[in-house]
């Protein structure tokens, strides 16, 4: 495994350094379970106290990476990523190089890096805690997607389905394009990144 | 002291990403039909040989994995909506 070095903003706005790990570990998962897991659970367990409508939870709470990280260990098409802060798990994220290509007229057909699951840990979440540790995960994750894209020869381009809590963080922050529900997939927006949005997306600060 | 918002994102594109793994080097011996298709496959992905070749290794891989689960692969006709099985030796 290699790891790059990148930055994320602290709580004071300061930058922290970080390490980006290019696959999940047996320790990451180890880490995954001990820390986010937990915190998740106690989550839940507080939004069903407060008998807050489950349409209104976060709708990634069912999400297991341990599984995740089970299934694609040893599948080439797909890439790992985990990012760690100040020893601690910051965000994690799966991509698949093969099983989409672009939809978009001026890339149709065209390979892209499909991100298949991007999670930020829940003490760096607004809509789990008051003062999120870490900004910025989220961002350096889909920074990655593009670079890794731009490595296999794919010029830049990702595309995803979004949960529509997250829709927001896609069309505005990442300027991505649109391309509205996909009946084919759960009915889940559909984003695409061309090579020009990737251009100005990891050469701009993103919009907050 | 105004903080300065955007000052790790200026940081981290300094950085190279992501990390990659060291690459070992082979070499392809192709007929000209091999290298033919190569090149056509190539052109029309907006890909270079070596990621077309990678590319077809990585979705290889896939596939038999997941027959090997007991999965089939199947081929659907858009319009049709006919489905032939794809055999895989």
């Amino acid at each position: 495994m290699e790891k790059s070095l990148v930055y994320l903003q602290g709580p004071d706005g300061k930058a922290v350094q970080a390490e980006l790990w290019d696959d999940i570990s047996a320790e990451h998962v180890a880490h995954w379970t001990d820390s986010w897991k937990p915190e998740i659970e106690r989550f839940r367990q507080r939004l069903e106290k407060d008998g807050v409508a489950r349409e209104k939870w976060p709708q990634d709470l069912h999400w297991d990476w341990s599984e995740k990280a089970d299934a694609t260990r040893t599948v080439l098409a797909y890439q790992r990523f985990a990012l760690v802060c100040e020893g601690r798990l910051q965000g994690l994220m799966l991509v698949n190089l093969v099983t989409s290509t672009g939809r978009l007229a001026a890339q149709q057909g065209k390979p892209l890096v499909y991100i298949d699951f991007v999670s930020t840990a829940p003490w760096n979440r607004p809509d789990f805690c008051d003062k999120p540790r870490f900004v910025g995960v989220g961002s350096v994750l889909i920074r990655v997607a593009v670079e890794l894209s731009r490595a296999e020869g794919f010029r830049g381009r990702i595309g995803l389905h979004s949960l529509s809590q997250a829709e927001k963080f896609y069309r505005k922050t990442c300027s991505m394009t649109d391309l509205g529900p996909d009946t084919g997939y759960y009915k889940l927006t559909y984003f695409e990144m061309t090579e020009a949005q990737a251009t100005k997306f990891t050469s701009e600060p993103p919009k907050k | 002291m105004d903080v300065d918002y955007f000052h790790f994102l200026r940081l981290c594109y300094h950085y190279h990403l992501p990390p990659m793994t060291n690459k070992r080097t082979m070499t392809l011996n192709l007929s000209d039909a091999e290298m033919s298709a190569l090149e056509v496959l190539a052109e029309k992905k907006d890909l270079n040989k070596t990621v077309v070749i990678r590319q077809a290794l990585r979705l290889y891989q896939m596939v038999d994995q997941r027959m090997r689960e007991g999965k089939k692969l199947f081929i659907e006709d858009e319009l049709t909506k006919d489905k032939s099985e794809l055999m895989f030796i």
